[in-house]
């Protein structure tokens, strides 16, 4: 192995029995089980990972949470994969983004010589003079923005998505959430642990708390101990990220391809603390990374981070990161202790007893590079103003610089869930005022940071969470709080100082952007940027408020963040789009359909047969032609049905459609027009009275849902005594149309009179098709004597096979939808949904003889009474075109007159029948008379003169139909 | 064993019939259609996840204001409150939907004869059928995984703590609006699903889908008749 490891305890996370090869930048590498990319090239000396977003700067490990920006890579088609998250798998090809020519030589790190001319909002202001500059500079701001590619080829990858549920989640694995699911699993609650990195214990595991640095492990080692006792009370969430937490306690939590959306009666949040940078010059090389980074390197994945270490300390935890870089063999030069007090724990005697070299009353000037610009060199420190001690200026070799300067709460969920946070000026720090009801806030993140403060506060939380989690909006004080630097913000003219690495942001761009009047923390952010980038300002909020409120001149305690919003983490789409549900409906003999070769059509939820064969348009004139001479049959399942019953259904139906049903016979149909309140047609059918108290009515295709659910609505205030149900699922129907239509069916109806008497049109009957028991519709869609056949839907293929037999002898061919489109067109009858919109009212339709005038009200009645007295604007009428037009206008088509829009065509086919062109379209009321000429705006713009026709097309005396 | 037969000599039939015969089910006769009632080479899946289409059995679907009261007056208990279901002597499963709803249904091997004899009862005022048999595919889903699977397809809590015995959600599953009746047996967890029949062919692949991960599969009747012990007869009303 050339890869440079610590013994152990060092790398609990590796399985040194697996050697696992990778490549990065096509170079092979090894590393173990358990490493994640970045560990692993790190490991073996590699630690330039990525290059910046704006300036093209080299960058590396910030934070080992694979939260930040700094080391994201692309693998294959996957663009901004956290390297310091990605674990390694054997034969993973790794490669940088953002780069042009190679990672180490990015050809496109000139831009940042030309930084001055890119301050923060530049493309605000730049570019748009003179005209057309624009367009220029467009396609190269395009081709160089953006964080890596997304391979267009990319196979499909499986999503998966859950529902989870628990009494108390908890949100965070580290001593004081190990510690609340403890509590809440003994208080008898269900509990769903969630922890984002594969080892519960977090912080536990590589922190240092105490000299010997034995509590750590100690603890983690008692609490697993406490945990396992428990079984399956805890169940565990390990790689798992809760992204969102929503009204009610709905968590996103997000594992690899897979979201679970836990829902939870009580929520503990201990999420910890996030460690905060310092911003000076150069603080982005590779090299300079916080403290806790370099914990984690050590005890987790046993990497060197360096072989010669600078600690910036604001607190003992620098002290701790000392003390561990010694113990591993680390070369520490000293100690950068920025604080002007030092407060004298146990962690910083342990340094003084090991002689180290701890630095006062110096601040941070600059990282220095080495000379190839990729990595720390060294750290130049100048003497504070006010200490008199020392040179003016020290540089110190290194090549690693330690970060340990304060830290902040990962409070983002406490902030969505509707928690405030604000700034708190005694810690210098971020703090949790108050949280919801059900939402618990617990140790670190609520500020208790002494280990075993931590612990009791999650013990406590756990407690409080099994018990419904309700609590008094104020927050209890913390014990203890973590150590922050006030301002760990350090000017300097010898390089750039970051304060946001995603975007390249510096604290001039922050002033830059309140000097422009984006002032409020929220109006800094859109317009900077900053905190927009893939770390949501997980280590950039914190300063960013503290400069904000600095150069407003307001305080800062007290002062709040921006808002905070789910994903708090970056989620993939594909987890968003999930496994997917999308419901189709299929009628009973679609197999049938499949089989004769129909190609199908979705109508609503529904798959119908647009036609049967391959020959497209030869195909739908054939089945034109044996409808009007022989017989066809359709399928026409898809049509909604409702049936009404009770001693009011006469009077429901009066009231929601336009006609009168309360005369209607009984074993009779009557045509059923349906319009909301503002008379607007929304949908049509036949209603059929099979008995007094007994209407099944029809709906168009799609349309049941909604028609049933608008007479719930009104049935809720009217009190009728009916009963509905929407039984569209329940019967497969057929449309048997055409001149020998009762000839195939006669012999198959024993127990019902076909004969034109017996049965004449708009007739309903029932009894039984086929050996089968059905409902009879005399109607007339396509208009053609014709026979609709509703029958229970589990033997709907079989009516299917027992009509196609029959028809037989016949000849009778199945029709599809084109078909049966171009039939009821050559019969003028309007298709709703096509034919009309969302403000067409029946006079516009010609459908005022369906209107009844004696009853005192129906649904849409007084708004048409209003359309009447301002009179139509427009008419649906019927139009033809000469036989010889070869370009036929297209639905939507304007109808105009001169540079008026008038209307548009709704329906247009050529008329095998006819012989020529037929079609639909709104006109002005001045142009509906038949023999008009009107103008349509066709293909390309083309003026198409069209003449208005007489309804219907076919038939007018309605003979064949009633025949 | 069972003998074979083909279920389209039926005129009612199953929503899936062709899929479950694609997928190799061996099919017997039962009342006026046939049920999968095996899937050759596979055993035990009952116990761990299995899917049975039991929609060519029969059901019985009442509603109206008088619905409960038709029920009691044909010797049938109803359950005291809605979405909660209980046995009739025969092993009838009487599921209260509402207050003015009620979904009556078989014992598996249609032993019983609550729903002829319902069916048989004189009309009653406020009292309507509902076609729930074509209305709506019936399927179970059975197994120690049942409830692990069911939460990859729906948001309500169906594990046993939150949902009991003979309990009822109507909710949504895969985005479909569906009845789910809990019926263990055996101590298996076992649940009913009923839904649109038209989309019934969407629903089983979206099931067989979601089985995959905890190794389930379509199974038969008699998958199911192998789990079943008699529902206790101090529990029918």
């Amino acid at each position: 192995m050339t890869e440079d490891r610590l013994a152990p305890p060092y790398g609990v996370m590796l399985d040194r029995s697996k050697a696992v090869r990778f490549s990065f930048e096509g170079r092979e590498y090894r590393g173990f089980a358990g490493d994640t990319i970045a560990s692993a090239l790190s490991a073996n000396g590699v630690w330039l990972l990525s290059r910046s977003f704006k300036y093209h700067r080299p960058r590396g490990i910030l934070s080992m949470n694979g939260d930040d920006g700094n080391c994201l890579v692309q693998i294959g088609p996957e663009p901004n994969v956290p390297a310091d998250r990605q674990p390694i798998s054997e034969g993973l090809r790794v490669t940088g983004q953002h780069y042009k020519g190679s990672l180490r030589r990015d050809r496109r790190r000139w831009i940042e010589r030309f930084s001055r001319f890119l301050p923060v909002g530049f493309y605000y202001h730049a570019f748009f003079k003179p005209r057309g500059a624009w367009d220029f500079w467009e396609k190269r701001i395009r081709a160089t923005a953006g964080l890596g590619r997304i391979g267009q080829a990319a196979p499909a990858t499986e999503f998966d998505k859950a529902y989870a549920f628990a009494d108390v989640a908890v949100v965070g694995g580290g001593g004081a959430g190990v510690a609340a699911a403890i509590e809440a699993a003994q208080a008898g609650s269900r509990v769903v642990l969630i922890e984002r990195q594969q080892l519960l214990g977090g912080s536990l595991n590589h922190a240092r708390f105490d000299p010997a640095s034995r509590r750590g492990i100690d603890t983690a080692k008692a609490l697993a101990t406490e945990m396992d006792a428990l079984g399956e009370h805890i169940t565990v969430m390990s790689d798992a990220v809760c992204t969102g937490l929503f009204a009610d306690n709905l968590l996103a939590v997000t594992s690899g391809n897979k979201l679970t959306k836990l829902r939870a009666g009580s929520v503990v949040l201990a999420t910890g603390l996030i460690e905060q940078p310092a911003v000076f010059a150069n603080n982005d090389l590779p090299g300079v990374m916080l403290g806790s980074a370099v914990q984690k390197l050590l005890w987790l994945y046993a990497v060197r981070p360096g072989r010669r270490a600078v600690v910036v300390a604001s607190n003992s935890d620098g002290y701790g990161v000392a003390l561990d870089l010694d113990d591993a063999g680390i070369a520490v030069e000293a100690v950068v202790d920025l604080r002007y007090t030092i407060a004298g724990d146990s962690l910083i005697r342990e340094a003084l007893d090991r002689g180290m070299r701890i630095i006062h009353g110096y601040a941070i000037e600059r990282a220095l590079p080495n000379s190839a610009g990729t990595h720390v060199a060294g750290i130049e420190l100048r003497l504070r103003p006010g200490q008199e001690s020392g040179p003016e200026s020290r540089n110190l070799e290194c090549d690693l610089i330690c970060v340990s300067v304060g830290w902040a709460p990962a409070a983002g969920l406490v902030a969505q869930a509707g928690g405030e946070v604000a700034y708190d000026d005694t810690r210098c720090a971020f703090r949790i005022v108050s949280s919801p009801d059900g939402i618990v806030p617990a140790g670190a993140v609520r500020g208790e940071w002494d280990l075993d403060a931590a612990i009791a506060d999650g013990r406590r939380a756990g407690r409080h969470a099994a018990a419904g989690g309700r609590h008094d909006s104020a927050i209890d004080e913390p014990t203890v709080t973590p150590e922050s630097n006030p301002w760990p913000i350090f000017d300097s003219d010898k390089g750039k100082a970051f304060i946001d690495f995603d975007e390249d942001l510096t604290p001039h761009d922050i002033e830059n952007s309140i000097a422009e009047g984006f002032d409020d923390i929220e109006l800094v952010k859109r317009y900077s940027t900053v905190g927009m980038g893939p770390s949501q300002g997980r280590y950039s909020a914190t300063n960013a408020v503290r400069l904000t409120q600095i150069l407003n001149r307001e305080p800062l305690g007290g002062a709040a963040g921006w808002t905070n919003r789910p994903p708090t983490e970056p989620e993939k789409f594909g987890l968003l789009a999930g496994r997917r549900f999308e419901p189709q409906r299929l009628t009973p003999m679609h197999h049938h359909h499949e089989a004769a070769g129909a190609p199908m059509m979705l109508a609503g939820d529904w798959l119908r047969p647009l036609y049967y064969g391959n020959d497209g348009e030869s195909a739908v004139w054939r089945e034109v032609t044996a409808v009007r001479e022989n017989v066809g049959i359709i399928d026409v399942s898809t049509l909604g049905g409702i049936d009404i019953r009770g001693p009011d259904a006469a009077e429901f139906m009066n009231r929601m459609y336009t006609s009168e049903y309360s005369r209607q016979s009984v074993g009779r149909g009557r045509y059923a027009l349906m319009c909301d309140v503002s008379g607007t047609v929304i949908d049509d059918g036949v209603a059929c009275r099979f008995a007094d108290d007994h209407f099944y009515v029809t709906t168009t295709t799609g349309g049941s849902t909604a028609v049933f659910r608008s007479m719930l609505w009104w049935n809720a205030q009217w009190r009728l005594d009916i009963d509905m149900s929407n039984v569209t699922g329940a019967y497969a129907s057929v449309n048997i149309a055409g001149p020998k239509s009762r000839d195939l069916l006669a012999p198959l109806c024993p127990d019902i009179d076909l004969s034109p008497d017996g049965f004449p049109y708009m007739a309903v009957r029932r009894g039984r098709v086929a050996d089968i028991p059905a409902r009879i519709l005399r109607v007339g869609f396509v208009g053609e004597l014709g026979y609709e056949i509703h029958v229970p839907a589990s033997r709907g293929a079989a009516l299917w096979e027992r009509l196609t037999a029959a028809g037989h002898p016949f000849d009778m061919c199945p029709f599809g939808v084109e078909a049966q489109r171009i039939l009821r067109l050559e019969k003028g009858h309007i298709i709703v949904g096509q034919d009309t919109d969302g403000l067409t009212h029946p006079d516009e339709v010609c459908m005022t003889w369906s209107i009844s005038e004696r009853k005192p009200f129906f649904v849409g009645g007084r708004a048409i009474e209003m359309h009447r007295r301002r009179g139509v604007a427009r008419i649906l009428v019927g139009f033809t075109l000469p036989a010889a037009t070869k370009i036929l206008p297209e639905e939507y088509h304007l109808v105009v007159r001169g540079d008026e829009i008038i209307g548009r065509v709704t329906s247009i086919a050529r008329s095998s029948t006819l012989g020529h062109p037929i079609g639909l379209a709104y006109v002005a009321p001045d142009q509906a008379e038949p023999g008009i000429e009107f103008t349509i705006k066709g293909p390309g713009g083309r003026l198409i003169r069209a003449t208005v026709s007489e309804l219907p097309f076919y038939d007018p005396q309605n003979l064949r139909q009633a025949t | 064993m069972a003998a074979m037969t083909d279920p389209t000599r039926f005129s009612r039939r199953s929503f899936v019939h062709a899929r479950l015969a694609r997928q190799g089910a061996v099919f017997r006769d039962i009342g006026d259609a046939a049920v999968a009632d095996s899937f050759p080479g596979r055993n035990g899946l009952a116990t761990r996840l299995a899917l049975i289409d039991l929609s060519p059995l029969p059901r019985l679907g009442r509603k109206g204001r008088g619905a409960l009261d038709a029920l009691r007056a044909a010797d049938i208990p109803v359950p005291p409150v809605n979405n909660m279901a209980l046995y009739n002597s025969d092993g009838a499963i009487i599921a209260r939907l509402a207050d003015a709803e009620a979904l009556i249904l078989p014992d598996i091997e249609l032993a019983g004869d609550t729903l002829d004899r319902f069916e048989s009862s004189p009309e009653r005022a406020g009292c309507y059928p509902v076609p729930r048999g074509d209305s709506h595919f019936w399927f179970v889903l059975c197994g120690t995984n049942a409830v692990a699977c069911l939460q990859k397809l729906c948001g309500v809590d169906l594990g046993p703590r939150d949902f009991a015995d003979l309990q009822i959600a109507q909710t949504s599953v895969a985005r479909l609006s569906a009845i789910v009746i809990r019926e263990d047996r055996a101590d298996v967890p076992a649940f009913h699903l009923l839904a649109d029949s038209a989309s019934a062919l969407y629903f089983w692949d979206v099931l067989c889908d979601a089985m995959d991960e905890f190794f389930g599969a379509p199974a038969g009747h008699a998958a199911l008749r192998e789990l079943s012990t008699r529902p206790p007869a101090e529990n029918a009303g």
